[in-house]
C-alpha cells in the first residue's frame, strides 16, 4: 500500500473518549428538546393564568403521590447507577452488573408508575378548555421515550461489561450510560416541579 | 468490536485499490466507511437541491401572470402551500444539511488525522434513516399531507388528508433526528479523534466551522423537534386545539428558516473558503485565531431558537433579535477581510473552487446585509426615541419590510451560499473524494450560472420585499398592499428565471461529476495533492485507503504539511 505520510512522525496510541463526547452532545440535545417543551408549557400556562383562567381542566385529577414515588425511585437509582460506576472502576464486575440490573428494575418501576398515573389523570388531549392536556402528554410521553432509550443504553452497556469490554482500564461506556441516566433524573425533577407540583 | 472499527472487508478491499469502486450494491447498502457514506450524502443531497429548486421555480411562476392570465395555477391553496413548504424543507433538509454533513463525514476524519469517523455504524444508520425519511415525506406531501395550510376553510378543507399529514410530520422529524445523529458523529470525531498535538486551535478551518455549526445545530434542532412533537400530539386528536391545527403547524416551525437561525446553516461556508483561498494563494492564513473567532462569533450570533414568532409575536421588536440580525454582518466581514489579506499577499491561481468559494462568500455577505436591513426598523426606532421625529417615514417603511419576501430573500441567499460553498468544496476536494479532478471550466461556468441565478432569484425577492409582497401566504392575499402589482409579478418572472439558472448551475455540477468521475474522464494525475494543500487530508492517497493513514500523525500547528511538527511553524 502506497502511503505518503512518512514525513510526519507517528504518535503513540491514545485512548479514544468517543462515547463520552457523543453522549455529552446527546445529553445537550435532549436537554434542549425538553427545554423547548418546558418553554412552551410555562409560557402558555402563564398566559392562561394572566387572564384569570384555570390551566388544568377542572375534571382532571393530578395526584402528587405517583410523581413523588417516581422522583424518589429515580433519586435512589442515581445512587445505584453510581454504584455501578464505582464497581467497574475497581474491576468488581459482579457488583457492577448487580447495580446495572437494579437500575433497570427501578427504571421498569418508573415506567409502570408513569403508565398508572397517565391512566388516572382523566386528561383528554384535545378537549380543552386549555392546551394543558396536550402539553402534559407531550412532555410526559417524550420523557417516557427518552427514558426507554436510557434503559436500553444502560442495558447495552451492562451487556458489554458482562462481555468484558469495560473494566478499570476502560470505564467510558458505563460512565456514559450513568451520565445519560442522571440527565434523565434531572429532567424528571423539572417535570415534577413545573408540571405536577406547581400545576 | 469497538466503536472505531469501521471498515468492512469489501470496503477495505476497495480502498486498498485506490479506485472509486465502492463495492457494488453490497458496498453501498452495507457500508460503514465514512468515505462511502459521505459520497452517498453528497450524491443524494445534490438531487435534493434540484428538487428544491424545481419547486421554487413553480412557486415563483404561480406568483406571476402574463396579462391577466396566471402562468401557473395550483388549483387550491393547499396544493400551493404543499409546494411552497416542501421547497423550503427540501432546500434545508434534503440539500444543504446533507451536503454539509456529507462533506464533513468524508473530510473531517482526514483533516484531523483520524483513521475513521466516530460511530460509523450510527452514521450509516443515520444516512439511511435520512433517505427513507425524505422519501416518505415527499410522498406524503404529494398525497395531500404536508406541514399544514395557512388559510384553511376548515380543518381538512381542500383535500388535506389527515393520515398523510401525520406521516409528513413524523417523517420530517425522522429526517431531522437522522441529521442530528450524523452531526454528532462528525463532532465526536473532531473532539475525540484528533492526533497528538492538534488542539482545537490547530483544526483546519472547515473542521472548526463544522464543530461550531454542528454544536449550534445540536442545540437548536431539538427545540424545533419539540415544536414538531407538540404539533403532532395535538394533531392526533379529532379536533386540534392550537398547535396541531393545520393553520398553525407551519407557524411554529418557520423560525428555522428565518434569521438569525438560518445563518447557522451557512457557517461551514466560511470554513470551506478559509481552507481554499490560502491554498489557492500559495501563502498561509495570517491571524488564524481571528478567523476561528469570527466563525465562532457567527455561530453565537446564529442561535435563534428564542425567536419564535408563534409564541413570541413581538420578537421582531426585541433588542436581542435586532442586534443579532445586524451584528451577523461583522464576523462575515472580518473573515472576508482576513481572506482578502491572504489573497493580496499571495499569488492567486485561477481555479473553479476559488471562484465558487468567492461567490459563496459574496452571497453570504449579501444575505447578512439584507438581514441587517430587514431587522433595522426597530433599531432606528430606538434612535428616534432618543431625539428626532424625522425618521418616522423611514421607520414605518422598514417595519413594513417585515413579513414580506425580504425574509425569503435572506433565507435564499444563505442557503444558496451554502450550496455554492459545498460545490466549491467538491471542486477543491474532488481529487481526494473521487480520485479525479472536476473540469475547471465547467466549474467556473457553474459559478457564473449560480451567481446569475442568485442575483435574479434572490435579488428579485429583495425588490419584491421592498414592494411589500407578503411572505408565507397564498397568492390571493400576497399582493394585498403592494405598491405595484405588475412590478411584483414582473420580478417574480425574473425570480423564476433566476431559479432556472440556479437549477442549471447545480445541473452542471451533476453533469461534471458524471463525466469526470463516473465516466472517468477527469484528470487523475497528481490526485494525492494537486493544489499544494496545507492540511492533513492531502498527505494521504486519493481516495484514501482503509484506515486513512498508515500512522497517526503528530502535528503542532494548523498547517502540518507546510510546517511538520518536528520543525514547528510560525504564526504568520
Amino acid at each position: 500500500m502506497n502511503m505518503t505520510t512518512t514525513n510526519l512522525p507517528a504518535a503513540p496510541p491514545a485512548r479514544s473518549r468517543n462515547i463520552l463526547v457523543a453522549v455529552g452532545f446527546g445529553i445537550a440535545a435532549v436537554l434542549m428538546y425538553f427545554g423547548g417543551l418546558f418553554g412552551v408549557y410555562l409560557r402558555e400556562r402563564s398566559q392562561v393564568r394572566s387572564v384569570g383562567g384555570s390551566w388544568i381542566p377542572e375534571k382532571a385529577q393530578i395526584e402528587l403521590t405517583p410523581p413523588g414515588m417516581i422522583i424518589w425511585t429515580l433519586l435512589i437509582s442515581v445512587a445505584v447507577m453510581q454504584w455501578a460506576v464505582y464497581s467497574i472502576k475497581r474491576d468488581d464486575r459482579q457488583h457492577a452488573l448487580l447495580a446495572v440490573g437494579t437500575t433497570l428494575a427501578m427504571g421498569a418501576m418508573v415506567l409502570v408508575q408513569h403508565g398508572w398515573q397517565l391512566s388516572q389523570m382523566n386528561l383528554v388531549a384535545d378537549e380543552g378548555p386549555t392546551t394543558a392536556a396536550t402539553l402534559i402528554y407531550t412532555i410526559v410521553g417524550s420523557y417516557m421515550v427518552a427514558f426507554i432509550i436510557g434503559m436500553i443504553f444502560v442495558a447495552l452497556m451492562g451487556f458489554r461489561a458482562l462481555a468484558g469490554q469495560y473494566s478499570s482500564r476502560q470505564t467510558d461506556g458505563i460512565v456514559a450510560a450513568s451520565l445519560y441516566w442522571y440527565s434523565l433524573v434531572f429532567i424528571y425533577f423539572i417535570i415534577w416541579i413545573a408540571v405536577f407540583i406547581a400545576k | 468490536m469497538t466503536e472505531n472499527q469501521t471498515e468492512t472487508g469489501s470496503n477495505a478491499a476497495d480502498s486498498a485499490s485506490g479506485s472509486l469502486d465502492i463495492g457494488g450494491l453490497a458496498g453501498v447498502f452495507g457500508t460503514s466507511d465514512h468515505k462511502n457514506i459521505g459520497r452517498l450524502y453528497i450524491f443524494f443531497g445534490l438531487f435534493g437541491g434540484m428538487l428544491a429548486l424545481i419547486l421554487n421555480i413553480l412557486v415563483r411562476f404561480e406568483r406571476a401572470s402574463i396579462g391577466s392570465v396566471g402562468i401557473l395555477d395550483f388549483g387550491s391553496s393547499n396544493q400551493f402551500f404543499q409546494t411552497w413548504s416542501l421547497s423550503r424543507t427540501s432546500l434545508l433538509f434534503f440539500c444543504v444539511l446533507p451536503l454539509l454533513i456529507g462533506l464533513a463525514t468524508y473530510l473531517v476524519p482526514l483533516q484531523v488525522g483520524a483513521p475513521s469517523l466516530s460511530f460509523p455504524r450510527a452514521a450509516a444508520l443515520a444516512f439511511w434513516a435520512w433517505l427513507i425519511g425524505i422519501l416518505i415525506h415527499v410522498v406524503t406531501v404529494f398525497a395531500d399531507g404536508g406541514l399544514g395550510e395557512p388559510n384553511p376553510t376548515s380543518q381538512f378543507a381542500q383535500g388535506m388528508d389527515p393520515e398523510a399529514t401525520e406521516l409528513s410530520i413524523l417523517s420530517i422529524g425522522m429526517v431531522v433526528l437522522a441529521l442530528l445523529v450524523g452531526t454528532v458523529c462528525v463532532i465526536a470525531t473532531i473532539i475525540s479523534q484528533r492526533p497528538q498535538g492538534m488542539t482545537l486551535f490547530e483544526l483546519p478551518l472547515f473542521s472548526w466551522s463544522m464543530l461550531v455549526a454542528g454544536s449550534i445545530w445540536i442545540l437548536a434542532l431539538p427545540i424545533w423537534l419539540s415544536n414538531l412533537a407538540i404539533s403532532w400530539v395535538d394533531f392526533l386528536g379529532a379536533d386540534a386545539l392550537r398547535y396541531g391545527a393545520v393553520e398553525n403547524i407551519w407557524g411554529q416551525l418557520s423560525w428555522l428558516w428565518s434569521q438569525p437561525m438560518i445563518f447557522a446553516f451557512a457557517i461551514p461556508v466560511l470554513g470551506i473558503a478559509g481552507d481554499i483561498i490560502p491554498v489557492s494563494s500559495g501563502v498561509t492564513q495570517r491571524q488564524y485565531r481571528i478567523q476561528q473567532i469570527a466563525i465562532g462569533a457567527m455561530g453565537a450570533l446564529s442561535f435563534g431558537a428564542f425567536a419564535q414568532p408563534f409564541f413570541n409575536p413581538d420578537v421582531a421588536d426585541q433588542a436581542v433579535f435586532v442586534t443579532m440580525g445586524i451584528l451577523v454582518l461583522v464576523p462575515i466581514l472580518v473573515f472576508m477581510g482576513g481572506l482578502a489579506d491572504t489573497s493580496i499577499r499571495g499569488n492567486l491561481s485561477f481555479s473553479a473552487h476559488l471562484v465558487l468559494s468567492v461567490v459563496g462568500m459574496l452571497a453570504l455577505l449579501v444575505a447578512a446585509a439584507a438581514s441587517a436591513f430587514h431587522v433595522s426598523g426597530p433599531a432606528i426606532g430606538a434612535i428616534q426615541e432618543i431625539n428626532d421625529s424625522w425618521l418616522d417615514g423611514l421607520i414605518t417603511w422598514l417595519r413594513d419590510v417585515h413579513g414580506t419576501v425580504m425574509a425569503t430573500a435572506v433565507m435564499e441567499h444563505v442557503l444558496i451560499a451554502s450550496v455554492i460553498g459545498v460545490v466549491a468544496g467538491l471542486y477543491y476536494w474532488s481529487p481526494k473524494i473521487f480520485g479525479y479532478q472536476l473540469n475547471r471550466n465547467v466549474g467556473a461556468l457553474s459559478a457564473i450560472t449560480l451567481l446569475g441565478g442568485l442575483v435574479l432569484s434572490g435579488g428579485s425577492n429583495i425588490i419584491n420585499g421592498i414592494l411589500d409582497e407578503g411572505d408565507e401566504v397564498f397568492n390571493s392575499s400576497a399582493y394585498e398592499g403592494v405598491w405595484d402589482t405588475d412590478a411584483v409579478e414582473f420580478f417574480n418572472i425574473i425570480g423564476a428565471i433566476g431559479g432556472v439558472l440556479l437549477l442549471a448551475g447545480i445541473g452542471l455540477v451533476v453533469l461534471d461529476l458524471t463525466i469526470s468521475v463516473i465516466l472517468r474522464k477527469g484528470n487523475s494525475e497528481n490526485a494525492n495533492d494537486p493544489w499544494g494543500g496545507h492540511t492533513l487530508e492531502w498527505s494521504t492517497d486519493s481516495p484514501p485507503p482503509s484506515g486513512n493513514f498508515s500512522d497517526a500523525p503528530v502535528v503542532d500547528n494548523e498547517r502540518p504539511l507546510l510546517f511538520p511538527a518536528v520543525t514547528g511553524g510560525d504564526d504568520q
